[in-house]
């Protein structure tokens, strides 16, 4: 069951770490980590600068860090990102601004090798 | 311009926050909040922190310093442990709070 989805304003930074397992959009500034269960939504005016680890991302701000995410990371065309990306699907939008490195991986449990 | 902040009930912030706005806390927030308009936090909402805001309003569990430049406010179902500062303060019946309350007069 999600939990209650989450907004971080515009005008709101957030240095530290941030957990939980509902949905969340971020419209302001956070530093640190981000973890989340559930599907993360960095918007136009949010940037993020931290290590992501989420079910699914979606980017239309700014990011910077290692990103893993269990299903799908969307770059939008407006997204500009820095950093390592590792995920199962990995899409960039035409206008999406990139650079880093990209794993896609499913992720194979090491007794399955 | 005025935005709205809500940190959903299964979220966890373990650092700082700060800005301008309001801030719905209806999760877990864990450090220091220093947000500029109006700090909420919701029944679902433990914020165990140092507060700095201009209007507080309470409804769930908190921990720590709360100092605000208007008001703070302590619904029935509030439940409050730490030091108070604002010029004004209302505690509800059925509010819990324990520690020091600080009514300055500041115009």
């Amino acid at each position: 069951m999600a939990g209650t989805p989450g907004i971080i304003g515009k005008g709101i930074r957030i240095k530290g770490e941030l957990s939980g397992t509902g949905d969340l959009v971020i419209e302001g500034t956070v530093e640190g980590r981000v973890q989340l269960d559930n599907h993360l939504i960095i918007e136009s005016s949010g940037a993020v600068s931290a290590q992501i680890d989420v079910e699914r991302l979606t980017v239309l701000g700014r990011a910077a860090g290692d990103i893993e995410a269990r299903t799908k990371v969307e770059l939008k065309a407006s997204a500009r990102v820095e950093g390592d990306i590792r995920a199962p699907s990995v899409v960039l939008e035409d206008g999406a601004a990139f650079r880093g490195t990209i794993h896609m991986e499913v992720g194979i449990p090491e007794e399955l090798l | 311009m005025s935005t709205t902040t809500v940190i959903g009930a299964s979220i966890i912030v373990d650092g700082e926050i700060s800005g301008e706005g309001r801030l719905v806390v209806q999760g877990t927030v864990r450090g220091r909040v220093q947000v500029k308009t109006a700090v909420q936090v919701e029944r679902t909402g433990a914020v165990d922190a140092e507060v700095d805001t201009d209007q507080a309003l309470i409804s769930g569990t908190v921990k720590g310093r709360v100092s605000a430049r208007t008001r703070v406010e302590l619904t029935p179902d509030g439940r409050m442990s730490g030091d108070l500062k604002a010029p004004r303060i209302l505690i509800a019946d059925g509010a819990q709070f324990r520690g020091n309350v600080d009514m300055d007069e500041r115009g």
